[in-house]
């Protein structure tokens, strides 16, 4: 079975190279798409893939550092990235596209925010919230052995590179920063202080599942300005399409598809609700959402 | 006893001598920190003028040769033609699309092919093992991820071989480039995974070809280590007769010396397909498909089911690959008797051919026995987790209690401690730790490994690597050497035990996450528990190791002395055994800076955080010298506990002849 | 006599940093071990002959095996010159060197040698191949060899799987695989036990008749020196005391310590009549001669029955070539000194 599809897309591309360049084919040559280490970029690369591969093309999964994968998709070694966060992504994002060689193919409708964080069972422990001076005033409640006397804030694996360190250093804050390892260490956290209504502030992001799960509040820095230490992260990021070059003239009507891919805030935290709550494997979260979601998915193919 | 007695005096001589160096410098040690108060800032932490800019020094430097000199462009030529090898074994493992678009090979002809090769080289044992763990995989429907991980190793492990082979004679033959590879392969064997992968990613970029590339580089150094003692313990007997026999310098090499190191050389095959399983779990880090992507996810996921069913395959895999491998080093060659048919001669073929056959023509009738889909495949995630959180349920209460108990009464304070030291009263120990073992060369030697990491501005991260590792070494040496006292005890039991080692030392490091994250979840005694038990590994075996390895005429003196089992071993076996005892601290400490580095991602404050930062932004400078700053620690401790072990040495041999 | 095949001149041979300095030294009167230099072979000189063979004896560390490794140009000389057959194997290029052990040189060592990856048949034929010979040629040679060490049976097998006496056929075999005419046995039977050495050197003497070569044997075992040799050379630290026939050593040692190798000897069963006769110069002996090639142990009967104070002996053509005082060779059977 496999292997006639493989035979057909073999004499497409015969058919391709003696037609010449009139029949703008897809290329048979996988299109590799990056995996990173939260659950919604996992859930939309293989929606993205089932929908590639519906489309006729041949699909292929790499993990692949969240930062360093511009300069893989600028060399063209991996060719597109489904979300990319201002907050978190935006340094890389340009300094490789200022080299040349990857663009944005196209946006989401969803705002993106990534920032300190706190369940709103800790407003009442702290009054002043949201207000970061609020926050640094009582900081000595959300210490725990490992920080003394100074509070915790809980960031998020060391990847995402964000700048918490410099931030705690230029702000002179009370706090002590500690990495979770990893996206479902900072949940497993948080559900861990919710049992006690324990004070916790930690990095989180909108959209997420956790919005539903836990309600709860962005801590407000001064507002964001370019290469600002003290400030806050952007409160209205973008929320990109990344893709390389030479993708539109490898692939055109898979790039047609990427470039049409727009989802919402709830529509990408519902696919790491069924990652992070309900605990399906990725790819049978992005069936699962595909089959609810028909309609949505539906419109942005050819 | 005369010989005894002018020791007895000599040493007796040295006590009455007013002070020793390395009393000096301890005392002096000790002033620096007690006056820590008194003292200029520039001696508690390393001052500013002191730390150069190494990073930014290698930056340019690589900027430079990438760049400029447009190494780029070769190395992503020599990661093309890797890469077309991967696409080869990707398309006939696990179906990737290209060419030659033949694959997958049915699952069902693998197991076949595998348990075939496991009965040819170690009989039904390893056909059980090799054909139970292809059978695991198929049916857990870990097909896929497996395949992934194999076809890495299939291409890797070869040219590791290869480049391992020539180096290594290289490396004999001329002398000089011995003298300039040996410092290289003991810096590159004492660096972290994760300074590897720096650069690759910079020269490479990320995904499996860099992934290939990191795992080729990192299993080299083994092969030519082999290679180099394989030819050297070549029988010059064997070579003279080869020369008699008019070979010439080729023929003598290619014909006589290479076959007659086969043993060694295959072991260094062993090597290194441990070390590219290793390594190819560890490069998911920078994209690398597979069974180590899959339990990166699963662990950073928290969900231990799945991650125990990966870790359970990576474990099977890494000791059939080992016990085939090592089958084949050891499988001496066997005679056919005179007028033995063709087809007897080579019934082991013709038995495999007409069995995959027949699988093959399974896998065409029944799909399952060609690809077990993801429906079809059994999991037990789910009893796993239940079992899991029973288990958890019980002893939660007592592991968080104790988790709470080490990082406030005992991490804390003792991290603490060691971040107040002035840097001066480390440095000023170090020199006289040096200095007590191997006088000032050593002192000298100790002091050029540990001062550069002070200049580098990374003190204080490399001060919490060294709480981490000592605070774990520590704890493994308080179990691991009465557990490895008591399994020397009978015979039997040691060899089981040694067994078990050997068996826990195949596992790829990312194993031992595992349990440690099901125990105590993302934390700093999840890294700690981590790496205690990594490190334990080698103190029982060598504890074991030298305790048997006693001659038994000594242990009979003893006896004969009337000393109780109690005495024998305060007084005989665990003396003589020391000199191995540190060379298991020795290796102890080198898997626990290994380890303390990976667990980074679980969440560690020291150098391995930022060595994953640095990864992550593609800063190879910052990269390099924190790896450079483990590779010195590990080099140092190296130099002293090795030192230690010769003088120990020496001086039993001494007191023996004496006696 | 024909001209020798192996003639050496003056060697020495010195291990450490400055080997040729050292030598100097010491032929200026510096001791022989200093400085971390050790003199392995000192001052030899010496000559085989087709059809000879030489015995070299010494204890271990007395320089015997490196005089070999010498003579075949394993290790080079430091002084003195080595000729085979008049050519200086000292100045010999690679490739020559080479081309003359594929020709002209075999050797058999103490521990065998032998390639463990290879069958016992490819073993012998490894020679043959390094020489180029066409596969079907060197197999049947090879095959041809190990029948003449009574191994035919067991050419499919590899060394491991045979006893150490059998190991050291397939090296014998291996070293007359290309019918040397200069024979090197560096200890071939001391790894060996007594009886199945016994049994080799029955092997060897049989071997060795077959045909005319020049034979360097070494051994630290007097006996078989005794049994095998032509002429042995007994080296003590890297110089050889004396180099003479067996009954020249045992009736007239050169140094005491040659006399003390010797004293323990049943000098009877080593010294020939030959070796004990006196110029006739005109005296008539009578009666039937004894062979000047038996030992005085293979004629003891005869000498006690005999009453004769003067026997003839006749060398192996049966011409009497002297006679032999009964009494002096009674003597030396009942193990004093003549």
């Amino acid at each position: 079975m496999q292997r006639k599809a493989c035979l057909l897309a073999g004499a497409a591309a015969l058919a391709l190279s003696f037609g010449g360049p009139a029949m703008a084919e897809d290329s048979s040559d996988p299109i590799i798409i990056p995996i990173h280490n939260w659950s919604s970029q996992i859930v939309m690369s293989h929606i993205l893939g089932e929908m590639l591969t519906e489309n006729g093309n041949s699909v292929e999964f790499v993990s692949a550092d969240s930062q360093a994968v511009y300069e893989a998709i600028r060399l063209g070694d991996v060719h597109l990235q489904v979300e990319v966060w201002e907050g978190a992504f935006a340094e890389s994002f340009d300094a490789a596209r200022a080299q040349g060689g990857i663009h944005a193919a196209g946006a989401h409708d969803a705002i993106t925010r990534e920032e300190w964080w706190y369940p709103l069972w800790v407003k009442d422990q702290c009054p002043g919230l949201p207000d970061w001076e609020a926050l640094n005033a009582c900081a000595e409640i959300f210490a725990t052995p490992e920080t003394g006397d100074r509070g915790r804030f809980l960031g998020g694996p060391v990847d995402w590179l964000k700048n918490d360190h410099e931030r705690v250093e230029a702000m002179d804050l009370n706090f002590t920063v500690v990495n979770a390892g990893s996206a479902a260490a900072l949940w497993a956290e948080l559900a861990a202080a919710e049992r006690n209504e324990t004070p916790i502030v930690l990095f989180n992001w909108t959209p997420n599942f956790a919005e539903a799960v836990w309600p709860g509040e962005f801590v407000e820095f001064p507002p964001w300005e370019e290469g600002c230490l003290a400030c806050g992260h952007p409160a209205d990021g973008y929320l990109k399409i990344a893709a390389w070059d030479g993708m539109q003239e490898n692939w055109p009507s898979a790039y047609a598809i990427l470039s049409r891919l727009n989802f919402t805030n709830p529509q990408i935290a519902e696919m790491a609700r069924l990652v992070d709550v309900e605990g399906l494997d990725p790819e049978d979260a992005a069936i699962a959402w595909m089959e609810e979601n028909e309609d949505t998915w539906r419109a942005w193919m050819n | 006893m005369s010989a005894s007695l002018d020791q007895h005096a000599a040493s007796v001589g040295n006590r009455s001598h007013p002070l020793q160096t390395w009393q000096i410098l301890l005392a002096l040690a000790f002033v620096l920190a007690v006056g820590k108060a008194l003292l200029p800032p520039g001696l508690v932490r390393p001052p500013e003028w002191m730390i150069l800019p190494f990073d930014d020094w290698i930056n340019a430097a690589f900027d430079f040769i990438r760049n400029d000199l447009g190494l780029v462009v070769v190395t992503r030529a020599i990661a093309d033609g890797i890469e077309w090898c991967l696409d080869v074994t990707g398309n006939l493992l696990y179906g990737r699309n290209r060419w030659p678009r033949i694959g997958p090979v049915p699952w069902s002809v693998v197991l076949v092919s595998m348990t075939m090769l496991g009965y040819a080289l170690g009989g039904w044992r390893l056909a059980a093992l090799a054909g139970g763990t292809i059978l695991w995989i198929a049916v857990m429907g870990q097909w896929r991820w497996s395949m992934e991980t194999l076809s890495v190793i299939l291409v890797a492990a070869p040219v590791s071989v290869l480049l391992g082979l020539v180096t290594g004679v290289a490396a004999w033959r001329w002398r000089a480039f011995e003298r300039v590879l040996n410092p290289l392969l003991n810096i590159a064997q004492s660096m972290p995974h994760f300074a590897y992968m720096i650069p690759v990613v910079v020269f490479i970029g990320v995904g499996p070809k860099a992934g290939a590339v990191v795992t080729i580089i990192f299993s080299v150094p083994p092969m030519i280590r082999l290679t180099l003692l394989g030819l050297r313990k070549v029988p010059s007997e064997v070579v003279e007769a080869g020369k008699m026999s008019g070979a010439s310098q080729w023929n003598l090499l290619t014909r006589v010396r290479i076959p007659t190191a086969r043993t060694e050389i295959l072991i260094g095959v062993n090597q290194v397909i441990m070390q590219c399983l290793a390594m190819v779990v560890l490069a998911s880090f920078i994209g690398m498909p597979g069974l180590g992507q899959r339990l990166l996810q699963m662990l950073q996921a928290l969900r231990i089911g799945p991650a125990f069913e990966i870790g359970i395959t990576i474990v099977l895999i890494a000791v059939t690959l080992d016990r085939l491998s090592r089958a084949w080093a050891m499988r001496k060659p066997v005679h056919h008797n005179p007028g033995t048919s063709w087809a007897r001669r080579h019934r082991l073929w013709l038995i495999w051919a007409g069995l995959a056959v027949a699988a093959w023509l399974l896998a065409q009738m029944v799909p399952y026995f060609h690809i077990v889909a993801r429906g079809q495949a059994l999991s037990l995630a789910g009893p796993i987790n239940a079992v899991v959180n029973a288990f958890l349920d019980v002893v939660s209460p007592f592991t968080e209690a104790l988790r709470r108990f080490l990082i406030v009464q005992v991490l804390i304070p003792f991290r603490d401690a060691i971040l107040w030291l002035p840097y001066t009263t480390v440095l000023a120990v170090v020199a006289a730790a040096g200095w007590a073992l191997g006088g000032w060369r050593s002192a000298l030697v100790c002091l050029a490994f540990i001062v550069p990491i002070a200049m580098t501005g990374w003190w204080d991260r490399a001060m919490i690597t060294v709480y981490t590792v000592l605070t774990a070494v520590t704890v493994a040496a308080l179990f691991g050497i009465p557990c490895g006292i008591w399994a020397a005890g009978k015979p039997s039991r040691a060899r089981r035990t040694l067994l078990v080692c050997d068996t826990l030392q195949t596992f790829p490091s990312f194993i031992y996450l595992i349990p440690v994250v099901m125990l105590f979840g993302v934390s700093d005694v999840a890294v700690l528990a981590a790496v205690m038990v990594f490190a334990a590994v080698p103190l029982v075996r060598y504890t074991v190791e030298g305790l048997t390895g006693i001659a038994p005429e000594m242990l009979e003196a003893g006896q004969m002395n009337g000393a109780t089992r109690w005495q024998a071993l305060r007084h005989i076996r665990l003396p003589l055994a020391f000199p191995t005892l540190l060379v298991g601290f020795n290796q102890s400490v080198m898997f626990a800076l290994f380890m303390v580095i990976i667990a980074a991602f679980i969440g560690t404050q020291d150098l391995g955080q930022e060595m994953q930062r640095a990864l992550s932004a593609t800063d190879v400078g910052k990269g390099l010298v924190l790896g450079f700053a483990v590779a010195f620690l590990g080099l140092m401790v190296d130099h002293l506990l090795m030192r230690w072990s010769d003088r120990v040495r020496t001086g039993n041999r001494r007191r023996q002849g004496a006696a | 006599m024909a001209d020798p095949v192996i003639r050496c001149r003056n060697v020495w041979k010195a291990f450490g940093p400055d080997p040729a300095g050292h030598v100097r030294a010491v032929e200026g009167g510096a001791p022989l071990n200093a400085d971390g230099h050790v003199v392995a072979v000192r001052d030899v000189s010496l000559e085989v002959r087709r059809g000879e063979m030489l015995v070299v004896m010494g204890l271990s560390g007395s320089g015997k095996s490196t005089l070999v490794r010498c003579l075949s140009r394993l290790i080079d000389v430091t002084g003195g010159q080595i000729t085979i057959e008049g050519q200086d194997i000292g100045a010999l290029s690679e490739r020559d060197l080479i081309a003359l052990r594929r020709r002209k040189m075999g050797m058999v060592f103490q521990s065998f040698g032998l390639l463990p990856n290879r069958t016992v048949l490819e073993n012998v034929a490894f020679p043959l191949e390094m020489r180029g010979q066409e596969r079907g040629a060197r197999i049947a040679r090879a095959r041809a060899m190990l029948e003449l060490v009574g191994l035919a049976e067991r050419e499919d097998y590899y060394p491991r799987e045979l006893s150490g006496g059998q190991q050291q056929r397939v090296g014998i075999a291996r070293s007359l695989a290309i019918e040397p005419e200069i024979w090197f046995l560096d200890e071939p039977f001391s790894a060996l036990d007594p009886l199945i050495r016994k049994e080799m050197q029955d092997e060897f003497l049989r071997l060795k008749a077959l045909s005319e070569r020049a034979i360097v044997f070494i051994t630290h075992d007097f006996d078989e020196a005794l049994r095998l040799a032509d002429r042995i050379a007994i080296m003590k630290d890297g110089a050889i005391e004396q180099c003479d026939t067996a009954d020249r050593i045992v009736l007239d040692p050169a140094t005491e310590y040659v006399a003390r190798f010797t004293a323990g000897v049943d000098r009877a069963r080593v010294v020939h009549a030959g070796a004990l006769i006196q110029p006739l110069n005109g005296v008539a002996v009578e009666g039937p001669p004894v062979a000047s090639g038996d030992t005085i142990r293979v004629l003891a009967r005869r000498l006690i029955e005999d009453e004769r104070g003067l026997i003839p002996v006749a060398d192996a053509s049966g011409r009497v070539v002297g006679a032999l005082q009964r009494k002096a060779a009674l003597d030396l059977l009942v193990g004093e000194a003549p």
